[in-house]
């Protein structure tokens, strides 16, 4: 029988699952990973904004949800290797125990998006020279060991530095996009560095703060009035050692002129790009992709996960930058429009 | 207490690989597509090739042998030595090389320096330096950091402007010549950077005391960056590879400091228009530095502009007693010296105006006994006995 195959169990694929299930579609949710979770889970989130809960649980909590919400098949370690048709597909599906087919009435692609590499870009942050340069998620993953320590002698740091739009807004390196999230979770992490190690002095480089509805009032505000993060306007150039710390030169554009600091721990606000299995299963299923290589939903604004292949629909970061409330909404979206189809299958093959 | 997150963290950084990126242009698709076309003639790499890694991903190829030497308009005024250095070090290893005569300037200090003269001025220039190339059947390798950024940035303009294409070729109609690009626009350090294992063989004294700062030239790599040499065993793929993959290969202790990226202080415009902020620049933000975070015993750059402003502008610093003194050269001229080549006659170590005595003394050569063969040498051009210095007197 025609089913609903998500593509992907990160925080989209769990929604549009969930969502697709509680309506009454049976659903077969395939995903790379041996676990669901998708990025918060892989990287070790200790957090997510705004209400700092633990991540590990929240996206637990979606996975019970989903495995309660009816007929739900979820394939680990498993991957959507070929299609045939033009919708329903015939999808050649990769398990641990062999390849089957699965008839997919819809397809809902959830595959997100990656960290940029630090290393690859132009500016000059020494993400693989210094221990002591970091990344969004490695702070994650250290907070949520509640352990933040210089990587390079294991002391807790003093003054610590967060550089924004690493590999975002950046047309140097191609990516002329925001990546919506970086100053929200850049925010939370400093306020829980401050919690952890009050002796602490925060800081965050930014080219502006984009802190999108209420996360202004939920982290913003507080992350300078309560927990003394100080916020510098003006983007870093470079990070080179001194002294057995990190030098951070680069612009102090309120105050008009060159800075130079020195830091014990830096991390790097790393935007997203879409993941290597976006771009994969854009090309299984020929999906139209944008000169960054996310899935082109067809016709935005007002429909957000429609792609150029009909049946096949797109959630979450595949589709580009997005935080959890965006992933859990177009998943949502998703599933209704998978449904709909699914429906009119059923409808037809009743006939 | 170690933690796991920490154990990730190191981990993630032990080899740094960066991925073919898809926003850097190869360009030689474009290239052979033309040539295809009809539209230019491409210099092909040939004979004994190594492929060394660039920035992105994309693999340049370097030709060993028959090689056309594009010289610098800087080495030839102010550090001599250094192009002999080159020819030297290709001579004890066995290459072949031209020294044409017909070379000219590639005019770049115009137009970086003034931005007068026009685009298809300049390209017509290049072109016409890489047609004499080519049709002597040598494969070009240029000297100057900024000819050879210089001429990266017209290939670019050559491929994707067909109007400019038009006009050059009407230039070199005129000039009895075809419009010629070479497959790889290659500067000497990448040479150098290619063979630098062979020359580590063939090294005579040992360099493992003494201590390099380098200074890449910003021509040579923030001009199509995309084409300069990145190596992930150099400073984590992080830095180009150029003069410092050499450093290693010969087993002198390289040093870090933190204003490697800046300038030399030269900047064209400042060099004409305001010498002292050159000089305060190459003293107060890279020598001082290097001496305060590396001390280095000599500073290694791959560029006349860059060794000319950091060598010559130390002693006006020197005369306000700051923290200076650190010889300058080329990479050329250290590999050449670890070599074994004579620190005149090769060199010619006497047209550089910081002390660079200590620095032979460490590297075991006996500078007064060198001088004193030179001075020989001198007394016979002076007295009529001979004309000019062969190869012949060099090895003598
Ligand atoms: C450091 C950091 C912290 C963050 N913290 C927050 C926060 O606090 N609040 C917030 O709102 N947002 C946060 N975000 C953003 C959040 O992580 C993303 O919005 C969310 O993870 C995107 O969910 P997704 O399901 O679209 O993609 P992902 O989380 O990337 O999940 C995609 C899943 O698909 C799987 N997959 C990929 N390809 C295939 C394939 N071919 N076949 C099968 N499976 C495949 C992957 O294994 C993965 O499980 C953070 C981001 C970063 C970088
Ligand atoms: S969210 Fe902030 S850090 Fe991230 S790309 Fe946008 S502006 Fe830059």
């Amino acid at each position: 029988m025609d089913r609903i195959v998500v593509i992907g169990g990160g925080p989209a694929g769990l929604s549009a699952g969930i969502a697709a299930a509680e309506l009454g579609a049976p659903v077969t949710l395939v995903e790379r990973n041996a676990f669901l979770g998708g990025r918060p889970v892989e990287e070790n989130y200790a957090s997510i904004t705004p209400y700092l809960e633990d991540a590990a649980m929240v996206m637990g909590r979606m996975e019970e949800r989903l495995r309660a919400a009816g007929d739900v098949e979820v394939l680990l370690s498993s991957e959507v290797v070929h299609a045939a048709g033009d919708g329903p597909y015939g999808l050649t599906i990769r398990t641990p125990d062999g390849e089957r087919v699965q008839e997919a009435s819809a397809v809902v692609v959830a595959t997100g998006f990656t960290h940029f590499d630090p290393g690859r870009e132009t500016q000059l942050y020494g993400y693989y020279e210094f221990p002591d340069v970091i990344a969004l998620q490695d702070l994650e993953a250290m907070l949520k060991e509640h352990h933040v320590v210089r990587p390079s002698n294991g002391e807790a740091p003093r003054r610590v530095c967060f550089i924004q739009c690493v590999g975002s807004r950046d047309r140097q390196i191609g990516n002329e996009y925001c990546s919506k999230v970086c100053c929200g979770v850049a925010s939370k992490e400093a306020i829980e560095v401050r919690q952890l190690l009050p002796d602490s002095e925060v800081f965050i480089f930014y080219i502006d703060m984009r802190m999108y509805g209420y996360w202004e009032r939920q982290l913003y505000w507080p992350a300078q009035e309560e927990h003394h993060v100080q916020y510098v306007k003006g983007i870093v150039t470079e990070v080179l050692p001194k002294d057995g710390r990190l030098l951070v030169r680069g612009e102090d554009t309120t105050m008009g002129r060159p800075m130079e600091t020195l830091m014990d721990l830096v991390v790097l606000s790393v935007g997203m790009e879409p993941s290597p299995g976006t771009r994969k299963i854009a090309g299984i299923l020929g999906l139209a992709q944008n000169k960054f290589g996310f899935i082109e939903a067809q016709q935005p604004p007002l429909d957000t996960v429609g792609t150029s292949r009909p049946g096949v629909f797109a959630a979450g970061a595949a589709l580009g930058p997005s935080d959890l409330e965006d992933c859990a909404s177009s998943g949502g979206l998703a599933a209704a429009r998978a449904v709909a189809l699914w429906r009119q299958h059923q409808t037809v093959g009743a006939r | 207490m170690t933690t796991s997150a920490v154990n990730v963290i190191l981990s993630r950084k032990e080899r740094f690989e960066r991925e073919p990126d898809r926003r850097s242009e190869d360009f030689h698709h474009h290239l052979f597509e033309l040539e295809a076309e009809g539209e230019l003639v491409v210099q092909r790499v040939a004979g004994e090739v190594v492929e060394v890694p660039t920035k992105y991903g994309i693999a340049k190829r370097i030709p060993k042998a028959h090689l056309w030497h594009h010289k610098s308009c800087g080495q030839c005024g102010h550090i001599p030595g250094y192009s002999t250095s080159i020819f030297w070090i290709m001579r004890k290893l066995g290459y072949d090389y031209l020294d044409p005569e017909d070379q000219t300037s590639c005019t770049a200090w115009n137009y970086y320096a003034s931005a007068t003269s026009n685009q298809a001025a300049q390209a017509a220039v290049a072109v016409r330096n890489f047609a004499a190339a080519y049709e002597t059947g040598f494969f070009p390798l240029i000297h100057c950091g900024t000819s050879y950024g210089h001429y990266k940035e017209v290939r670019s303009e050559l491929l994707h402007d067909a109007a400019l294409r038009a006009q050059v070729r009407k230039v070199m109609e005129r000039l009895g010549k075809q419009l010629v690009l070479p497959e790889e626009i290659v500067h000497y350090s990448e040479w150098l950077y290619a063979v630098r294992d062979e020359i580590a063989q063939r090294a005579v004294r040992d360099v493992c005391n003494v201590a390099v700062t380098v200074h890449p030239a910003c021509h040579y790599y923030k001009l199509v960056e995309g084409d300069a040499i990145y190596d992930p065993d150099v400073y984590h793929g992080q830095r180009t590879a150029a003069v410092s993959g050499l450093v290693q290969a010969l087993g002198a202790d390289l040093r870090s400091y933190s204003t490697f990226f800046d300038c030399c202080g030269f900047g064209f415009r400042h060099i004409l228009v305001q010498r002292d902020f050159t000089r305060s620049f190459s003293t107060l933000r890279k020598i001082e530095v290097m001496r305060a975070e590396a001390d280095p015993d000599v500073v290694l750059t791959h560029d006349t502009g860059c060794v000319t402003a950091l060598d010559k502008s130390q002693f006006a610093a020197q005369a306000h007693e700051r923290n200076v003194g650190v010889p300058v050269m080329s990479e050329a001229q250290f590999a050449a010296l670890a070599m074994g080549a004579h620190p005149f006659k090769v060199c010619q170590l006497h047209w550089h105006s910081t002390n660079y005595r200590p620095l032979l003394e460490k590297m075991g050569i006996d500078w007064r006994a060198a001088w004193a063969e030179f001075e020989e040498d001198a007394k016979r051009l002076s007295d009529g006995r001979q004309q000019f210095l062969t190869w012949a007197d060099v090895d003598a």
